[in-house]
């Protein structure tokens, strides 16, 4: 390390300027901004008007919106999250194998989680299409009736946590990469023992990769909360606000609507809603994430 | 007894094979389905049962759709976003990297603490305090405020993992440069940067992905037509042309193909990037 001096210092605060000036213009001030315009009313074309707590007694007295958009987004990311973790993880773990042309395969689980997310939610709308799209032909070729896919409130969640799933192929990179990292050593070891392959997988692979199930859960979790394109793109919030997810409400109250207050008021408690969840998810790992050499 | 586990050995490996190949086309699927519906014409998209491929390639559907979807200039303005954006990440996370990586300063740990935490920060929190803040010095239509934020650090993540990367290039080469009187400016981008050159490129595309895909950023701050970015054209050429999926599925191709064959071209660079995401954090 270079030693301190007021010349090293001088250069260091340089070289992290931009970096500082983001974390202060970027992250600090706007969300002191947000608890500021929380306390108003205020549409953007006149001055804003102090109005204290008003928009959050609103909120959570008699905003329609607010407690179906909360139970929404955590139907949501629930589903997301789990399922995606659980695809995930078996691919990963299938093609830890020996596969044919695995780097292949591993490029092709990886592929919908670069391409825009606005493009493959309107093909996936394709399929889902009620007349002409290829899951009800699947269904009728089974006899069942039709679905309305992203037209009925009680399918329209569970379709899109499919899409979601779907993309979510970098999971399935990060698995990868952990399990070639667990020692060969360490399962052959189990195998002297004579093993067999649960008890490989319980006792090695599972431990050995809580950490990145970790990672990947809090990420994923992180990332889906805040789902979007979907919602603005195929549903509107709709049906019956079944996919009004968070982020779309507030761009909703804020942007459709210039309620500069109100939104503000639901991105702050938005904000304590992910921090609770990750502090509940992060107060549960000393429990069951194995750290090597403890 | 060793034939037989050696037998069921060969059985698994048969049985994942099969079902790998199954998922993955599966995976495949929306893709293939995207670019057989757009070059169908109106009678063989809405046949009963569904075509697999079309009976003639209906290619003259990307002309139509090219009249209302103007591709070439979505992508102008798409690059003149991206590309100023990957700049900016690129120079500024760099920079702030080597300082967390090299230099010893007064309040290091606690402005590593705020930048790398910032990362946890959920966008959508902060969308409208920061346009507030745009509209307010009247910059609030238009690329600026797009571009702007790649300057200024360039995101918490990306400086983490080239700071990853810089700790792990021995010290001796920066302190025998110092010693022939080189400034931290060009050990930086005459020394450290050449040797991290594969997560450079990472962080590179991953940023052009990042831009070309954005949504909520060109709806808040484009609001003219003729600048919207591919994104935005493609949800506005949609909700446009809500049922003539023949056109939307050629619409999609378009927006998709591009990153598609970056992502192929860079693959090992995409990988590396995410794995290592993964793995350093």
């Amino acid at each position: 390390m270079t030693k301190r001096t007021p010349r090293t210092t001088l250069t260091a605060y340089l070289f992290l300027a931009p970096a500082l000036l983001g974390l202060f213009f970027l992250t600090i001030f706007p969300m002191l901004g947000v608890i500021g315009i929380s306390l108003t009313k205020w549409t953007g074309l006149e001055s804003p008007t102090y109005i204290g707590l008003d928009n959050y007694t609103e909120i959570f007295t008699s905003d329609f919106y607010f407690a179906r958009s909360v139970a929404a987004t955590l139907y949501f990311a629930l589903g997301a999250v789990i399922s995606g973790i659980i695809y995930s993880f078996t691919v990963a773990f299938m093609l830890n194998k020996k596969v044919p042309a695995r780097g292949f395969w591993r490029s092709v689980f990886f592929l919908p989680y670069i391409v825009p997310a606005i493009g493959t939610s309107i093909v996936w709308s394709w399929m889902y299409e009620a007349n002409f799209g290829v899951f009800n032909y699947v269904l009728r070729l089974l006899k069942i009736a039709k679905v309305q896919w992203l037209q009925d409130p009680r399918m329209a969640t569970p379709s899109i946590i499919v899409m979601a799933v779907w993309g979510c192929g970098s999971l399935i990179v990060i698995f990868l990469a952990g399990l070639q990292n667990v020692p060969r050593s360490y399962l052959e070891a189990v195998e002297i023992d004579g093993g067999n392959a649960w008890h490989k997988f319980r006792h090695i692979t599972i431990p050995l990769m809580t950490p990145i199930i970790f990672f990947n859960f809090l990420m994923s979790m992180i990332s889906n909360l805040q789902i979007f394109v979907p919602a603005y793109a195929l549903t509107q919030g709709g049906p019956s606000d079944a996919t009004l997810y968070m982020v779309y409400l507030i761009y909703r109250e804020g942007f459709m609507r210039n309620n500069f207050g109100h939104a503000s008021a639901l991105s702050l408690i938005f904000f304590v809603f992910i921090a609770i969840l990750t502090a509940l998810f992060f107060s549960t790992s000393r429990k069951w994430i194995f750290y090597e050499g403890e | 007894m060793k034939m037989a586990s050696h037998n069921s050995d060969r059985g698994t490996s048969i049985v994942i094979a099969i079902l790998i190949s199954v998922l993955g086309l599966a995976v495949l699927f929306p893709f293939f389905w995207m670019a057989r519906s757009s070059l169908m014409s109106n009678i063989e998209i809405y046949k009963y049962p569904p075509l697999l491929l079309p009976r003639s390639w209906s290619f003259v559907n990307y002309a139509t759709t090219l009249r209302a979807f103007p591709f070439a200039r979505y992508i102008v303005n798409t690059l003149s976003i991206a590309v100023p954006s990957i700049v900016g990440v690129l120079l500024t996370s760099s920079f702030a990297a080597y300082a967390f990586a090299r230099l010893d300063f007064p309040l290091k740990k606690l402005w590593f603490t705020l930048v790398i935490g910032s990362m946890l920060m959920p966008t959508a929190v902060t969308i409208i305090p920061i346009f507030v803040a745009w509209s307010t010095i009247g910059l609030s239509n238009g690329y600026t405020a797009l571009i702007v934020p790649a300057f200024l650090g360039g995101g918490a993540f990306n400086i983490f993992l080239i700071r990853q990367f810089f700790m792990t290039i021995p010290r001796d080469l920066d302190e025998a440069a110092i010693i022939d009187g080189a400034s931290h400016g060009r050990i930086l981008f005459q020394i450290l940067a050449p040797l991290v050159r594969p997560v450079l490129i990472s962080v590179g595309l991953f940023t052009f992905i990042l831009y070309w895909n954005d949504i909520l950023g060109p709806l808040i701050y484009v609001s003219r037509t003729e600048q919207n970015t591919i994104s935005q054209g493609l949800a506005n050429f949609k909700s446009g042309f809500g049922t003539d999926w023949k056109a939307i599925m050629a619409a999609c191709c378009m927006a998709i193909v591009p990153p598609v064959s970056i992502y192929f071209a860079g693959q090992k660079y995409f990988i590396e990037g995410i794995v290592l995401s993964g793995l350093k954090a």
